[in-house]
């Protein structure tokens, strides 16, 4: 159920799932840092540490306990909302279906049993004498501790990276694990930093003093592990800035890293406090571990309001499959410097002084002299050449800057937006969008010529954003046309940019460089068989021929002739009718026979559409394997040497390395 | 028996469980496909069958008795396509031209198959 935004509304069930969640990865992680900081410290005979290793297991039976009940709800709550019905969550039947029918289900089941496993072994004796024993159980708890939480990864969002899955798979577990053990262990040292600091604790003092030692190095190395994994998982799951500051995913993920930086912070400065916790004297160092104790303390809190984000974002869709809604009123493009090209000389020496001014930050760090100078003077020129660098790349920005078309560049939206452009729009812009209409000269600004090169320049959402609120003196369509209408009219501005660029090729290809992205268009050939241009990608180029009779016979049978040739080398034809008539393939006649798909349906949108690029009655156009229009014959002479310039245009298509397919949300 | 041992046995076990679990579920996986595999050439090569499609005619070749079709698909023998089908009869190929849109029979043992009728549908 999606309410008027096209957000799911939050039920009750999906809070108490949240929650569950949260216990359950808090928990989880809890017990393997704790665990974890036990193997660290290693054992020991001080009655305090021993007191702090009893708490800690007994810690850890309450936190597998609390775990297993809050995967049991989170169970019921996902199979509620699998099979949408709230009864679902107790029944046996349902639950059991979800356990064993679906990859999710299968994964909690596996970590049910791991959990199991693991409170059984928890339950028994915590007294353990030899070393060998201790190091064995202690580091069991850490083993299945792990195994339970990295198989969390495996019905979660990283699964449904494609592609890279193992990739992505790796980061995620890698993640978990590092967060495991680092953001786990911390109110353990924390307990034990309490425990050490209070009259009686002397005796575990330098263990504590030891274990805290140990534990900053290793989280120095896990906080490694945690930024590195965790930026591949960004740029997987959320890949563009749009997506960070435009979607639920993206700012839960950046309230996270603004949470992750002020734990680094206080981890940074409890680094500091490490050396004043002095040796092995009583007395000696008491007032600084007790303050480490509590920033510990403040640390741990900090990673609990991370854990409950996290668990958040596991729900939420990642950034990269929602629709980004921009929230400033500018965005930085390069794309500026193609369209002024003066101003790059501009940002390029504001970058440089941007740069001069951060190796001056770095020297203040090795320098120790002259920290204050260079500190100073490296930020007054950094912010220098960020002052010099950015402005020319400053673009306005509005909140659909960044959407993706809500229609796609197809031929029938483009027809679509063909009609909708001659009622509502040509009277200012012109029939062909030059800004030549008839009331064009009324108007200051006057209406702008549509196929000039800077429209290039705007996303397909800044067109949307204009169409639908307006432009004085452009008025607002927004509550004239709906959603659907407004990106017809950008799929048929889009197009006709497209159209005026293509004037660039000609009857030869361009090697290796594909620019131009061919509109898609459905077509059918006789009642049964339909197919759209897209169903050829990365399988066969396409030779787009609209033709008309009786003119263009000769061609199309000279065509005919050479398509087993054409098949071979891995080319298809498409032929539309230029008047769209519906009977094209009785038309064409017996003799010679036309084996290549002719349209009978569809071909109108077809031919709207590519009129734009060119007028001629008969126009061929060559459509490579990635979707790309990389040549275009529009007078055909001699039949048989332009087969054989085609053949030769096709070799060299054939002998291109791929290339990526074309992205779809610019308008270019 | 010590600790320690009883723990790398657990584990030796636990491990020996999760990977034959894992690899229990691959092969039960590549099982299916097997069987989908078999099942789909079996239900190709059974003897002589019908099918029923329908399409486009795109050229009726008198000389071979061939006519060509562009066709939907073929429930049971294949997808959308445009190709030449064997007629039983040279009056079968006489009666269509291109354009017309029709609807056949196939009858054989793929894929050794003639079409055995084949009449026109509206326009």
């Amino acid at each position: 159920m999606l309410d008027d935004d096209g957000r799911a509304p939050l039920h009750r069930g999906d809070v108490i799932g949240l929650i569950a969640r949260w216990l359950h990865l808090t928990s989880l992680v809890f017990v393997v840092g704790g665990a974890a900081l036990l193997v660290l410290a290693g054992p020991s005979d001080r009655p305090t540490a021993r007191r702090w290793e009893a708490r800690i297991v007994t810690a850890c039976r309450i936190l597998i306990v609390i775990a297993l009940a809050s995967a049991l709800v989170a169970v019921a709550v996902q199979t509620a909302t699998l099979e949408a019905r709230a009864h679902a969550a107790i029944e046996p039947a349902a639950l059991a279906r979800m356990l064993t029918h679906t990859q999710g289900g299968v994964v909690w089941l596996v970590r049910g049993g791991l959990l199991l496993l693991l409170g059984a072994f928890v339950a028994g004796r915590a007294e353990i004498r030899d070393r060998a024993d201790w190091r064995a159980a202690r580091g069991q708890i850490v083993l299945l501790g792990m195994l339970a939480l990295g198989l969390a990864s495996g019905a979660g969002h990283a699964v449904a990276v494609e592609p890279g899955t193992a990739i992505a798979l790796a980061a995620d577990v890698l993640h978990l694990l590092a967060a495991g053990v680092w953001v786990g262990g911390l109110p353990a040292l924390a307990l034990l930093l309490g425990l050490a600091a209070q009259d009686r604790g002397a005796d575990a003092r330098p263990f504590a003093v030891l274990a805290a030692r140990r534990f900053s190095r290793w989280a120095l190395g896990l906080t490694g592990v945690l930024v590195v994994s965790g930026t591949w998982s960004t740029i997987v799951q959320v890949g563009s800035v749009a997506g960070l500051l435009g979607t639920t995913h993206g700012r839960l993920l950046l309230a996270k890293l603004l949470l992750f930086v002020a734990m680094l912070g206080i981890a940074a400065f409890n680094r500091c406090l490490l050396p004043a916790l002095g040796g092995e004297a009583v007395g000696v160092g008491r007032p600084a571990m007790r303050r480490l104790a509590a920033f510990v303390t403040a640390e741990s809190v900090l990673a609990t309001v991370v854990l409950a984000i996290v668990a958040v974002m596991t729900v939420t869709p990642p950034a990269r499959h929602e629709q980004p809604t921009w929230p400033l009123h500018f965005r930085l493009t390069l794309d500026n410097l193609v369209a002024a090209p003066d101003f790059e000389a501009q940002v390029l020496i504001g970058s440089q002084v941007a740069v001069i001014g951060v190796v001056a930050l770095l020297a203040s760090l090795a320098l120790r002299r002259l920290r204050l100078a260079l500190l100073a003077g490296g930020v007054i020129v950094l912010a220098a050449g960020i002052a010099i660098a950015v402005p020319p790349l400053v673009s306005d920005a509005y909140p659909t800057t960044f959407q993706r078309p809500g229609v796609a560049y197809q031929a029938t939206s483009i027809a679509e937006g063909a009609t909708l452009f001659a009622v509502h729009c040509a009277v200012c812009h012109g029939a062909g969008g030059r800004g030549d209409g008839p009331a064009a000269a009324t108007l200051k600004p006057p209406p702008a010529d549509l196929r000039a090169h800077h429209v290039a320049l705007h996303t397909a959402g800044d067109i949307f954003w204009w169409i639908s609120h307006g432009r004085p003196p452009m008025p607002a369509f927004g509550d004239r046309l709906d959603a659907d209408a407004r990106w017809h009219l950008v799929n048929y501005l889009r197009a006709l940019a497209a159209a005026d660029a293509s004037k660039l090729l000609g009857p030869k290809i361009e090697a290796e460089r594909p620019w131009l992205v061919a509109p898609d268009f459905a077509f059918n050939v006789g009642p049964e068989f339909s197919r759209s241009l897209k169903d050829y990608r990365g399988r066969k180029i396409v030779l787009l021929v609209l033709y008309t009779l009786p003119a263009s016979r000769p061609r199309l049978d000279e065509l005919a002739s050479a398509y087993g040739l054409l098949g071979s080398l891995d080319v298809e034809i498409i032929a539309v009718p230029s008047d769209a008539a519906p009977a094209a393939i009785g038309q064409l006649g017996a003799t010679p026979p036309i084996f290549f798909p002719v349209v009978t349906d569809g071909a109108g949108e077809i031919v709207a559409t590519y009129r734009l690029f060119r007028g001629a009655p008969h126009v061929e156009l060559l459509i490579d394997r990635q979707g790309y229009l990389r040549a275009i014959v529009s007078a055909v002479s001699d039949a048989r040497r332009d087969i054989d310039l085609l053949l030769a245009e096709v070799q060299r298509l054939n002998a291109e390395r791929a290339t990526p397919p074309p992205p779809a949300e610019h308008v270019h | 028996m010590r600790t320690w041992r009883a723990i790398l046995l657990i584990d030796l076990a636990l491990a020996l469980g999760l990977g034959a679990g894992y690899l229990w579920w691959g092969q039960q996986a590549q099982r299916l496909a097997h069987e989908l595999a078999i099942a789909r050439a079996q239900a190709a090569t059974g003897g002589e069958r019908e099918f029923q499609g329908s399409g486009v005619v795109r050229a009726s070749l008198l000389d071979s008795a061939i006519i060509v079709i562009t066709h939907g698909e073929i429930a049971g023998y294949m997808p959308p396509m445009t190709m030449g089908f064997r007629a039983e009869s040279p009056q079968m190929v006489q009666s269509v031209k291109p354009g017309d849109t029709v609807r056949f029979t196939l009858r054989g043992t793929p894929p050794n198959l003639a079409i055995t009728a084949i009449v026109k549908t509206a326009p």
